[in-house]
């Protein structure tokens, strides 16, 4: 391949063929989608049982403890899921985008401000899921656009909706509208993502 | 007046290895045969002169007991890519 004598012209030529070729594939982000999409659904729709378990027994003063101990299992566990697929995801990968820097940075961002979203709802006094909501469709939509997929972007988009609507439920029920949120505008785009052409 | 094009980047294939990596943060070594279809000996060579220049860094771990390059664009490498390209649309405008 090697050549020295380069018109200009052939100079172009040549980085935008290498450029325009090196395609890198965002699938590989599915697994992620998929992974968490399950661990926060699963988590909401099982705090929600374990709320009504809570108020049926009148055990109000577990109640906190209980609510916090649901997600903490079910984040707890879906770390150590990532870190092992994370870990030979890593070994067998052989291109490292800007673009894969910058959303792990959104998400690792977004995932620290979780416990801030808590913090303040307790604070506050405000069911958490509006806020946590509107956090996750920003993320999803900046990551859908930034990767160029629309379901991703529109599932983005929906948990914008699901954020307001949440605003309209009685307090346990905004877990229920947690969990379908994040059915339909993570979970649903992320099996979309698995399935998509490279 | 224009300048000499900088006779490092000014190969075929030394150049297909920096657009490649000017597009991302690293890229494993194989992944540059693939998208260059050129011998490994050759992509040995060309790697060693722009690691010499600055260009780039190289990065040697191993996976399954198998070595493994991991090659990424130093400051000075995207420094003298564009400066490259500023210099190639130069010439061509004086066309």
């Amino acid at each position: 391949m090697e050549k020295n004598s380069l018109t200009p012209e052939e100079s172009f030529d040549i980085i935008t063929k290498a450029i325009s070729n090196f395609k890198i594939n965002y699938k590989e982000n599915s697994k992620s989608f998929l992974l968490w999409g399950w661990i926060m659904s699963l988590a909401s729709f099982s705090h929600f049982i374990v709320i009504k378990i809570l108020l049926s027994t009148e055990a109000y003063e577990l109640m906190f403890l209980f609510s916090f101990g649901t997600w903490i299992v079910f984040v707890f566990s879906g770390f150590i899921i990532e870190y092992f697929t994370n870990r030979k995801r890593i070994k067998d990968k052989k291109v490292f985008s800007h673009l894969d820097r910058f959303i792990n940075i959104l998400w690792k961002v977004t995932g620290f401000s979780i416990p801030v979203v808590i913090f303040l709802s307790i604070k506050l006094e405000i069911p958490p899921p509006p806020v946590f909501l509107l956090i996750m469709g920003t993320a999803t939509t900046i990551t859908g656009m930034l990767i160029k997929f629309k379901p991703v972007t529109f599932g983005g988009i929906a948990f914008f909706l699901f954020s307001i609507v949440s605003t309209f439920v009685p307090n346990e029920n905004t877990l229920l509208i947690t969990g379908a949120a994040i059915i339909c505008c993570y979970l649903i785009p992320g099996y979309f993502l698995k399935s998509a052409k490279e | 007046m224009y300048k000499e094009l900088d006779p490092l980047l000014h190969s075929q294939l030394r150049l297909a290895i920096i657009s490649i990596l000017i597009s991302s943060e690293k890229v494993e070594f194989t992944h540059i045969k693939e998208e260059t279809k050129a011998a490994a000996g050759n992509i040995s060579i060309q790697i060693k002169k722009l690691q010499e220049a600055g260009y780039i860094s190289v990065e040697k771990t191993f996976k399954n007991n198998y070595p493994k390059t991991m090659l990424s664009i130093t400051d000075k490498g995207v420094k003298a890519f564009e400066s490259y390209v500023n210099d190639l649309k130069k010439y061509i405008n004086l066309k």
